[in-house]
C-alpha cells in the first residue's frame, strides 16, 4: 500500500515536472533564447548530435533467444538445459541478474554464419562468459557493441569529424569524414571513415584487433573484422542505424544487423561518467591482495559461497505486512 | 614498459612534427586574417593540439617576477638541457634505485625551452599560492606516512633524494599496519592491494587541469552548434573526454561527484569559457580534491594557436586562487596523430605484477628464503633522472 501510494505520487510529480518543462521549452525557444539550439541539418547533411542509446536486447545476445535465469547458469535438478538455474557467481542478483528475452537484431535468417570451427569458439565463450566477456573487464568495447550497451553515448558532429562518446570506460572513436592516415597498429574501436551517401552516413571501419566481442553471449570476430556502418535519419529523435559486417576468417559470408537508436529527450540528459576500471578492480586482482576480501581465492580461482542474512522484517512472507 | 617506451618515442616523432608546424603558421599569419569561425559562426577551436616547448608550472625563484625569458636565458637554458640528453646518470651500481632510475633524459624527451618563466601567470611571481594550515597539515601526514614506509630500506639507508625528510631504521614502521591518511592517489611503498597505488598505475589517470607531463598531451576538440567534445589523449595511452554542457543549464547536483568534474561552458565574444565543479574526493591535484574549482578561458589566438587559461581556486588548499597559462599548437589533421583509444587497463599487467610480487616476497620471507619485503624499495623512481636546470 505504502509502495503503491508513493508510486502514484512519483507519476503526478514526473507529469506536473514534464508538462512544465515542456511549456517553458516551447516559451523560450520561441522568443528565440533558447542558447544552445541544434539545428536540424549541417552543411547540407542531417545533424546526429545529441546524446542517444539503444533500447533492446542485443547486448546480451544479437540473435533471437528466449528469456534466461541468467548469464551464466548451472544444472537444476532436471537434466534438461531448459531447467537450467543461476549459477553461484550471480545468483545473489535474483530477477536483476536474469536474460531478457529478445527477436534479435540479426537480419534475414537471423542466424550468424559462423565457420564451423568458429562457431565452437561461440559457445565455448558462451559457456566461460565470466572469464572470456571484455565487458565484464571493463576492456574498450569495440564497434558495433558500443552502439548497443546499456548506456547513453554522445555525438558530437562537425563538419570534417564526428566525434561519439560512449558513457561506457570512457570510450570514444572519431569519425573521419576528411582524409587522414590510418593507426599505425591494430585498435580496440576501429579506425573509422565517414562519408554520406545522400543523407545516409556511411562509415567504414578497418583496422580492429580480434579482442572485442559482440554480446554477451559470446559473439565474437577476428581482426579481419570490417564493418560498414549506415546512420540514417528515421525521424528527429530516431537513427535507423545498420550493419554490414564481414569477417572472413570468422564467418561464410557477410551478415548484418538492424537497430533504431534513440535520442536522450530528457532536458537535463548529459553523459556522466562511467569508470569501470575502478570497479573491476575487486574482479580482476582481489586474489593478490594481501588480506583477499572475498575469503575463497586459491591461486587465481574464485570459490563463491552465498551468505544472504535476511535482516528481520525483511522475509518476503514479512514484506506484504 | 613497452608502453612508456612507445609512448615516449611518439612524443619525439611529433616533437620533431612540431617544427615544421610552427614556420608554416608564422607564413599564414603575416598572409592573410584566416578563417577562425565555424560554418556557423562560432569560434573555431577544432583540432588536435599539443605543446611545443617546455614551461614549468612554477617559476623557479631566481626569475623573480620576470615572465619571459630573454632570448640569451633561452639560448643558454636550451643548451644546458640539450647536454642532459643521453647521459644517464646512475644511482650507485647494484641498488634497487639503480634499476628504479633506468628512466633518463631520453624517456622524458624534453622539448625546447618555452618562451614564458613559468605556466602560472598569477601570483605575479609565478609560485603556487601557499598552502592553507589544514593543507600543510594534510601535506605532511601524507609525507610522513610514505617515509615510514620507506624507513627499512636501501633509500633511506643511503640517505637518497627520495628518503629527503625521513630516517633510517632498520625496523619495519608499525604503519605498515594502518590505512594512509586519506584515500591513496599516489605511489607508496606498500602493495597490500589495488589502492596503495597511483591513479595512473591503475589506469584512473589524473584529470583536469591537464598541463602535461613528460609523455606529452594531447587534445582533439570537435564542435557542434552548441556543443564541443574534448578528448585528451595523456600518459601513455590514458584518453579520457569531456562533453561540455553549453546550453546555460546549472552544474550537478553536489552528490554526483566525477573524476574529470562537471563542466559548463559559454562563449564569451571568442573565448569558451568552462566552469568546472563536482570532482570526486578520490582525484587529487596538488592537495586539492572535491572543492576544487575551474575556469577555463580557451581562446584561438591564430590558424595554429589555442591559448588555455585557467583559474584554479580552491580556498580549502591555496590561500588565494591562482592562474595558469598554456600555448598549443595546432597538428596535422590530416597525420591524425591522435587515437580516441585509451586503452590502459586492456593491458595493465603492471599492477596485478606489483601485486603478485609483493605476494611472492612476502612468501619468501616467511620460508626464510627473501629479505623482509619491508627492506625492499618498491616505490621510487626516476632518481636517475638529471635535473631540468629549467625547474
Amino acid at each position: 500500500m505504502l509502495d503503491r501510494r508513493s508510486g502514484s505520487m512519483i507519476t503526478v510529480a514526473i507529469a506536473a515536472a514534464a508538462l512544465g518543462a515542456a511549456i517553458t521549452a516551447s516559451i523560450t525557444q520561441t522568443s528565440g533564447q533558447a542558447p544552445a539550439a541544434r539545428p536540424a541539418s549541417i552543411g547540407g547533411k542531417p545533424n546526429f548530435s545529441g546524446i542517444w542509446q539503444a533500447n533492446n536486447e542485443a547486448n546480451w545476445d544479437l540473435q533471437a533467444h528466449a528469456a534466461l535465469p541468467a548469464a551464466v547458469t548451472q544444472p537444476g535438478i532436471y537434466s534438461y538445459d531448459y531447467a537450467r538455474v543461476p549459477a553461484a557467481p550471480v545468483l545473489a542478483l535474483g530477477a536483476a541478474g536474469a536474460v531478457p528475452g529478445s527477436l534479435g537484431v540479426v537480419q534475414g535468417d537471423g542466424q550468424i554464419p559462423y565457420k564451423p570451427e568458429a562457431l565452437l569458439i561461440r559457445k565455448a565463450n558462451a559457456e566461460h562468459w565470466i572469464d572470456r566477456d571484455p565487458e565484464l573487464k571493463c576492456y574498450l568495447p569495440g564497434i558495433p557493441r558500443a552502439m548497443y550497451m546499456p548506456y547513453p553515448f554522445q555525438i558530437t558532429q562537425s563538419t570534417n569529424k564526428i566525434h561519439f562518446a560512449y558513457e561506457f570506460s570512457n570510450t570514444a572513436r572519431t569519425i573521419h569524414l576528411d582524409k587522414v592516415a590510418g593507426p599505425p597498429d591494430d585498435t580496440w574501436m576501429g579506425h573509422s571513415v565517414g562519408r554520406w551517401d545522400g543523407d545516409t552516413l556511411v562509415v567504414d571501419v578497418t583496422n580492429f584487433n580480434d579482442r572485442t566481442w559482440f554480446d554477451r553471449a559470446g559473439n565474437f570476430h577476428s581482426d579481419a573484422l570490417h564493418l560498414v556502418e549506415r546512420f540514417s535519419s528515421m525521424s528527429p529523435d530516431i537513427i535507423q542505424y545498420d550493419v554490414t559486417i564481414e569477417d572472413p576468417k570468422v564467418f561464410t559470408r557477410p551478415w548484418r544487423i538492424a537497430m533504431p537508436l534513440y535520442r536522450r529527450v530528457e532536458p537535463n540528459m548529459q553523459l556522466l561518467e562511467f569508470r569501470c576500471n575502478e570497479f573491476v578492480e575487486e574482479f580482476m586482482y582481489g586474489n593478490l591482495r594481501k588480506q583477499p576480501l572475498v575469503k575463497h581465492w586459491e591461486g587465481d580461482t574464485m570459490t563463491i559461497d552465498i551468505t544472504r542474512k535476511v535482516p528481520p522484517g525483511d522475509s518476503f512472507y514479512q514484506w506484504y505486512r | 614498459m613497452f608502453y612508456r617506451f612507445s609512448g615516449s618515442m611518439i612524443t619525439v616523432a611529433i616533437a620533431a612534427a612540431v617544427g615544421a608546424v610552427i614556420s608554416v603558421s608564422i607564413t599564414r599569419t603575416s598572409a592573410q586574417a584566416p578563417a577562425l569561425k565555424t560554418p556557423w559562426g562560432e569560434p573555431d577551436l577544432q583540432g588536435i593540439w599539443t605543446y611545443d616547448s617546455d614551461t614549468p608550472l612554477q617559476r623557479s625563484p631566481k626569475y623573480g617576477n620576470q615572465e619571459v625569458f630573454t632570448a640569451e636565458q633561452r639560448e643558454r637554458l636550451d643548451r644546458e638541457r640539450a647536454a642532459l640528453l643521453r647521459r644517464d646518470r646512475r644511482v650507485e651500481r647494484g641498488t634497487e634505485l639503480d634499476v628504479a632510475g633506468a628512466y633518463n633524459a631520453v624517456f622524458t624527451s624534453q622539448k625546447r625551452t618555452g618562451a614564458r618563466t613559468s605556466l602560472i601567470v598569477d601570483p605575479p611571481n609565478g609560485r603556487l599560492p601557499p598552502l592553507t594550515p589544514e593543507a600543510q597539515k594534510m601535506a605532511a601526514a601524507e609525507r610522513e606516512f610514505r617515509l615510514a614506509l620507506l624507513q627499512a630500506t636501501e633509500t633511506c639507508k643511503n640517505k637518497s633524494v627520495a628518503c629527503n625528510g625521513g630516517k633510517y631504521d632498520p625496523a619495519p614502521s608499525p604503519r605498515f599496519a594502518e590505512l594512509p591518511p586519506r584515500y591513496n592517489t599516489g605511489r607508496m611503498n606498500r602493495h597490500d592491494g589495488p589502492e596503495d597505488h597511483s591513479l595512473p598505475d591503475r589506469c584512473l589517470t589524473l584529470g583536469l587541469p591537464e598541463f602535461g607531463a613528460a609523455t606529452g598531451s594531447f587534445r582533439r576538440i570537435v564542435q557542434t552548434p552548441g556543443g564541443i567534445s574534448i578528448f585528451y589523449d595523456v600518459g601513455q595511452g590514458q584518453g579520457w573526454q569531456r562533453n561540455i554542457v553549453m546550453d546555460g543549464r546549472p552544474h550537478l547536483p553536489a552528490s554526483i561527484r566525477q573524476w574529470y568534474g562537471d563542466s559548463r561552458g559559454h562563449w564569451e565574444r571568442n573565448t569558451l569559457v568552462i566552469d568546472v565543479t563536482n570532482f570526486s574526493p578520490k582525484t587529487d591535484y596538488q592537495g586539492s580534491r572535491e572543492n576544487l574549482h575551474l575556469v577555463e578561458r580557451w581562446t584561438r589566438t591564430g590558424p595554429t594557436a589555442l591559448e588555455y587559461v585557467v583559474t584554479i581556486e580552491d580556498l580549502t588548499v591555496w590561500t588565494q586562487s591562482w592562474t595558469a597559462k598554456q600555448d598549443f599548437i595546432k597538428l596535422s589533421d590530416q597525420e591524425n596523430r591522435l587515437y580516441t583509444e585509451p586503452r590502459c587497463i586492456e593491458g595493465n599487467y603492471g599492477l596485478p605484477g606489483l601485486l603478485r610480487g609483493a605476494r611472492l616476497e612476502e612468501l619468501a620471507f616467511a620460508q626464510g628464503r627473501g629479505p623482509h619485503p619491508a627492506t625492499r624499495d618498491g616505490a621510487t623512481d626516476f632518481v636517475g633522472v638529471e635535473d631540468d636546470p629549467l625547474q
